[in-house]
This record gives C-alpha cells, structure tokens and sequence, in this order.
C-alpha cells in the first residue's frame, strides 16, 4: 500500500502544480532594443478598449487606419463596455494575458503598476519610438506610476461637469451660476430653481454618494484625497459635505434617494438625459449624448456643462481624469504595440476619426485641428471648450491608489447610501466609510 | 488458489462470463479450464483482466482528464487558496484561518450577505412551490386549450433568469414600472420598489417565483400518477376539497415536493443574476440585494481578494450541505414513497 500511495501523492501534487503554474502564459524576455520600442513593426498584436457601440465603430476605423499605414500588421480587437472591462482584465492580468495594447484610465492604473504588470513607455519616447511633442507635460503626468515612471500614455482627458438643462432653468427664473462659482452659489441656484420648477422636478439628484461630487469638493479646499494608500482628509470634511446634502434633501432640492438608487448608470439614460431633473455631475464629454436623449424626451429643450462648484477661495474643483494606452509586460511585439500607440497619439485621420470620443484628445495640435474644424458639431465643439476651460485653470492631477474604484468609490457610496436611507447617522457613516476605505486601501 | 464453483481457477466474473458466452463449451464453463493448467490460466487471465481494465480506461481517459482538470483539480486548488491571500498578480501566501476569521468578525457586508441570502431563500423557494403546485393542480383539471396554457406558463422558466428579463424587471418595479402604475390605477401610491431597500430583495423574490415551470411540469406529471380511485374513496367519505388535498394529493406528491424542494434551496442559494442585474452589481440599495454569490464574485473580481472569495464558496458549500443534509433527514417525517411497512 505504501509503495502506491507514494506515487498517487506525488501525481496529485503534480495536478495542483500543473494548474497552479499553467494559469498563466509564460513572459517573454525582451531584449533592450524592444523595450526601446524599436524593431519590426509587423504581425499581430491585440487592442482592448471600453465604450458603447458608437465608440466601437470609431475605434475599429482608427486600428484600421493602422493597419493601412503599416503593411503586414493585424490589430486583433477586444472591446467591453465599462463594468466589465476591468474586471475581464483583472483575470487576463493573472493569466499574463493582457493585450499588447491595453486601454487605461488614471483612476485604475494604479491596479496594475502595483503588479508589475506594465512596461515603462519612458524609453520608448526618448528612442523616438512614441512621440510624446504635443501633449502637455501635465496631462501626460496623469499617465505616471507612484515611482514616477510614464506607464500609461494619455490619449483623452476627460472631466466632469455641471450638467443643467438650461431650459427648465430659465423656464424656473433661475440663472446658471457661472465663473468660479461655489458650492454656496449652487445650492443659491437650487433654491432660485426650485421655487419655479414643476413639482415632479427636482432640482438634483441625491448625489452626496458620487465620488466625482465630492473629490471635487475636496479640491476646491485644497485638501488631498489620498495620503499614499489612506485617506488624505479628515472626517470632519466627509462630515460637512454629507450633512449639505442631507441639508439640501430636506429643503426638498433632491429627489429621493430610491429614485437616485434606481437611476440606470448610463448618462444618456440618467434623469437629467430624460428631462426629469434639472441638475446632476456627469461626464462632460457625455453632452452630446445627453442632449440627443433630451431631444427624444423633450424636444425643444436644451442642457448646457458647467464646470463643477469650486472652494471658497476660488480655487476650481474639477480634476482631469484621463485615459490612455499602455503596453503590458506579457506583450510579445513591442514594436508594433508602440508603433499603434504613437500611431494613436499622433496621427491626424486617425485624431479626426475619433472626434474625441473619450474626453479631449491630449495631442493640442489634433485638439486644435478639431476645433477648427467647420465640420465638427458644435455640442461637440462646446465639450472641447470646457475642457480647455478647465485646463488653464490647473486642475490638480490625482495620484490614484490600487483598488481606487474597488474599494474608495465602492465603499464611499453605500456609505452615503446608509445616510440616505435612514439606516445610520452622517458620523457613523463617515467612521464606517474610514474604517473601510482605509483598510481596503491598505491591503 | 480459491477455485470458483465450476471447479477452475477463479477468475474475474466480467471476464469469465464473457469468454464463458462467446467460447466455452456447452456446460458454459469458461476458457480457463479448457485449455492449460491453472496456473498459466491464472496467469492468462490476470493479462486479460489488465488488457480489460487498460480498455476501460482508455475510454474514460477523456471524462477523468476532464474531470480531474476541470473540477476536481479547480476545487482542490481553491481550498488551498481559501487559506491564503491571493490577489491573482502575486503567488499565493498562506495565511492559515485568517479569511474564515475575517469573515465571521471583522466583515460586516459578509454577515449581510448570509442574511440577505437566507432571507431570499426562506421566501422564494416555499412561495416557488406553492405557486407552482397551484398552477399544476389548475392545469390537471382537464382545461381547453390545455397544452398551450403548459407552454404559455413554462416559458417563464426558460428565460427568467436571462440577464434581458432581470433588466426589463427593473422597468416593471421602478418608479414609473406597470406595478406602479397598476396601483396608481386604484389610488396606491407607491415609490420605486427596486430604489427602496426594504423592498428591493423581494422584486427579486417575485423574479424567482415566476419562473415557476419546471417545478409546473414536475408537479403536474406527479399529479397525473396518482390513482383515481384514492379520490373517488375519499369523496365517498365525505372528504372536502382541502382535505383531499391534505390526505390524498400532498402525501403522494411528496417525493416531488422534496426534490422540487432540494433543487429550489439549491439554486436559491447560488442566485446571481437577478440581484447583479437589478442593483447594477453593486447589491444596493444600502447593501439590500447583497447575494452572497454577488459579494463573493465582488471579492474575488472587484476586488481581487481571490483567497478571501475562496474561502466565502468553501462556507457556502459546506453551508449548503448541511441545509441539505437537514432537509434528507427531516425527509424521512413527512416524505412518502409508497413503500413503507
């Protein structure tokens, strides 16, 4: 019996080794040429990116731009919308199986550099391979690891905005707040709006537990965010920004927090899109849409993007968030991924294609070519003048920790969700929400 | 040697009969005495029995590969993982009991989501069979048209759990949903049943119970065995409708009742798809859909805590194991197989 069971075990922990170690595809060994970004630009490589239909077709006839330019090469495509992209690349990262050209946003990079799971792109732009000339030097820091090293080429910068549909503002008697105008000065515009608006429209929607609402509360005080992998501001602050909201519900300014629990993720399909609130934060390269479903809902209507509320002192409260391109460690054609790449970054069809899709293009040469462009739509035209708006006013560029969006943004809402409900009190939420962002951030 | 009772050598009974039916003489007596001694006939016949076996297996290489690969080997591999802290980049680190610990003390959204679940399972699954065993009865009494009503009602079945279907319920229980506007009709007023925590868990109760046609077809194809003359003896004496039911129909549907009951705790345990669907994968409102599966699945991928989620299937395998271990052994009071003494 003995003699047998010797082998049995021996197989058995051969099975759990197998599996163990085949999970994963082997990483290649790249030479220094290759992670210079130089050598033949040919063969396959695999593209990921996120978006809705019209962003696929845009994005499928810039990689085929890309291949017309470049002979030989063959972009194999993967595209997911938003809520599972990240979580199908969490499982390509184990399996060493990202694509060779992966898209990123800041607020996730900091998930992969924290594994390793990405090539410095620094020496491809000091080989020439990426060519990195037009992009501001700050919007390209957004790209940067903890260790300051570029991981992520920005390709879009998005932002954030005041969403208001002016119509039902003007038709209230409430006039849109403008310049640097305070969270004081908002909720003034609340009040002007609601005494005017029917009564099944609310001025905004419960929002106290998006993300996006209070960083930009939290950078108009110029207080951190993050402190490294911990909450960078006091409870005192969560304290004050919840209790305006809860202040602002009971005045009735809100609607109720289960219509905002029930409101569908996407913007165009949000309130504010269907004409049933006036007000709410929403992603300021979602104009077009918005507009096109208020159009359904409500011809005649009209929604404008502000910047959001700024600090007291003036300081503005809108964050770039940007998006962009990295190359994987388990790429196996370096070359060709940095060729697309700078292919993306850089060429004129290819700028002129995607319009933009995915917040402002970073490349001021191809934003200011679409800017002049007679032909470009003029919602189109309005979200690239906010963006620069934003931009010469310094927004502050956030260093994200891993499990930004797993853990801080997961946690900050049900937090408030708690509020909302009635189930615990500001400061007990605000102690909950610390106690496990915290925790979580650590880990 | 123990010889078997033909007189030769023994020999394996498969490979005995099989020689014995094809090539043994007309007594039936198998190879192995006819031809050599016995000890090459021994010898003979352990080779063939090997030759047998090595075809057995042969043929079910393909399953065990499949199997060892594809589950047994996963499931071992996740109870490792159940002891360490695995994040999918890094290799696994063995922590002993600290996701167990974890979860029991230190995790309250894990406490939530055992509650949410048990909660969902005590309602949807007794309402899935009562429901299920009224249509049955209904659809038993010989209606019109009655094929067409038994695919009208299974339908549901067929694509209930569909991802579409859990989208279009948010629509039916919103704010503006039909139910609202059906109460609306006559003078209720109601809020979004999917934004409000105290009601959001049971539209996905309602979601499960609709799918009640498979439970249906198994009822009914019960109902139709049981013996005419049971209730013909019953009305003779005088039993009223409920007790029919009571005395006659429950009794000899039991078997049905408690497989249909195995198999709706089994599932309900293991909801997913409603509950990511209406909540947007999140199991808000205010942590009120939090399946266990949808928490487990946010550890695991949201939050790449594989280890920790590991060791939340472990809890959840063993938890339902002992429910159906519960439900076998409360089985023998109240199930009937018509063979009791």
């Amino acid at each position: 019996m003995r003699r047998t069971a010797r082998p049995r075990a021996v197989i058995a922990a051969a099975l759990l080794a197998l599996l163990a170690g085949g999970c994963g595809q082997p990483m290649p060994d790249h030479s220094p040429q290759e992670l210079r970004g130089q050598g033949e630009i040919g063969g396959d490589i695999r593209f990921s990116w996120w978006g809705s239909a019209s962003r696929n077709e845009r994005t499928n006839e810039v990689a085929d731009l890309f291949e017309e330019e470049f002979p030989g090469t063959d972009v194999k495509r993967e595209a997911a919308d938003w809520g599972n992209y990240f979580k199908r690349l969490n499982v390509q990262g184990a399996g060493r199986n990202m694509p060779c050209v992966t898209q990123l946003q800041a607020r996730t990079l900091g998930d992969f550099t924290a594994r390793d799971a990405l090539l410095p792109l620094d020496p491809m732009i000091e080989s020439g391979a990426i060519d990195v000339s037009d992009i501001p030097e700050p919007v390209l820091d957004t790209g940067r690891g903890p260790d300051g090293a570029l991981y992520m080429l920005p390709t879009g910068a998005a932002y954030d905005a005041l969403t208001v549909n002016a119509t039902l503002a003007d038709e209230a008697g409430a006039a849109l707040p403008d310049g640097a105008y305070t969270w004081e000065d908002y909720a003034d515009f609340l009040r002007a709006a609601d005494a005017g608006l029917p009564d099944d429209i609310a001025p905004v929607n419960y929002q106290g537990g998006l993300p996006n609402f209070f960083i930009a509360y939290v950078e108009g005080l110029d207080q951190d965010l993050f402190d490294g992998q911990r909450l960078g501001f006091d409870k005192r602050l969560l304290a004050d920004y919840w209790d305006m909201w809860v202040g602002l519900h009971e005045e009735g300014l809100t609607n109720s927090p289960a219509e905002v629990a029930e409101q569908p993720p996407s913007p165009e399909a949000g309130y504010v899109a269907q004409g049933d609130v006036m007000s709410d934060s929403g992603p300021g390269n979602a104009l077009t849409p918005v507009q096109n479903a208020l159009d359904g809902a409500h011809p005649g209507q009209e929604v404008v993007t502000l910047p959001l509320p700024s600090g007291p002192e003036g300081r503005t409260g809108n964050v770039l968030i940007s998006s962009g391109m990295s190359i994987p460690r388990n790429c196996d054609n370096v070359p060709t991924a940095a060729a697309f790449i700078d292919f993306w970054a850089n060429d004129e069809r290819g700028g002129d294609t995607y319009a933009s899709d995915n917040g402002a293009v970073t490349n001021t040469r191809l934003l200011q070519r679409q800017l002049d462009d007679p032909e470009l739509p003029d919602l189109k035209k309005r979200e690239l003048a906010l963006y620069q708006e934003i931009v010469d006013r310094d927004p502050a560029s956030l260093l994200y920790p891993p499990g930004y969006m797993a853990v801080f943004e997961s946690a900050f809402s049900r937090a408030f969700d708690d509020v909302a409900f009635g189930k615990k009190t500001v400061p007990e939420a605000v102690d909950a929400f610390f106690a496990e962002a915290n925790a979580g951030l650590a880990t | 040697m123990k010889e078997n009772d033909t007189g030769g050598p023994h020999v394996p009974r498969g490979r005995g009969r099989a020689v014995a039916d094809t090539e043994g003489g007309a007594e039936g007596r198998p190879r192995a005495d006819t031809k050599g001694s016995p000890k090459s006939s021994a010898k003979g016949s352990t080779k063939g029995s090997a030759e047998h076996n090595a075809a057995a297996y042969a043929f079910l290489t393909p399953w065990l590969i499949g199997m060892l690969v594809f589950t047994i080997g996963p499931m071992l591999f996740s109870l490792y993982l159940a002891f360490t802290r695995y994040d999918l980049a890094d290799p696994p680190e063995w922590i002993g009991l600290e996701n167990f610990r974890r979860m029991f003390t230190t995790d309250p959204r894990f406490l939530t989501s055992v509650d949410v679940t048990l909660t969902y399972v005590l309602w949807s699954v007794p309402l899935l069979l009562v429901v299920s065993l009224a249509l049955a009865m209904v659809l038993n009494r010989g209606l019109r048209f009655l094929s067409g009503y038994r695919a009208l009602f299974y339908m549901p079945s067929l694509i209930g759990g569909s991802v579409a279907v859990a989208a279009l319920w948010r629509q039916i229980f919103g704010e503006e949903g039909i139910v609202n506007k059906a109460l609306a009709f006559v003078g209720i007023d109601h809020g979004s049943w999917v934004g409000d925590p105290a009601s959001a868990l049971y539209t996905i109760v309602v979601l499960q119970v609709w799918t009640f046609g498979s439970a249906m077809v198994i009822f009914l194809a019960g109902l139709r065995q049981i013996p005419r003359e049971l209730y013909d003896a019953a009305a003779v004496d005088g039993a009223s409708a409920w007790r029919r039911l009571r005395s006659v129909t429950l009794p000899m549907l039991s078997p049905l009742v408690f497989f249909n009951l195995l198999l709706g705790v089994v599932n309900a345990f293991q909801a997913f798809t409603g509950a990511y669907v209406v909540s947007n994968g999140t199991g808000g409102p205010a942590d009120s859909t939090l399946f266990y599966t949808l928490y487990l699945y946010e550890q695991g991928f949201a939050q790449l805590n594989m280890g920790y989620a590991a060791a939340m299937a472990w809890v959840l395998v063993l938890g339902l194991a002992v429910f159906t271990g519960l439900l076998f052994l409360s089985s023998r009071y109240w199930v009937h197989y018509g063979d009791e003494r």
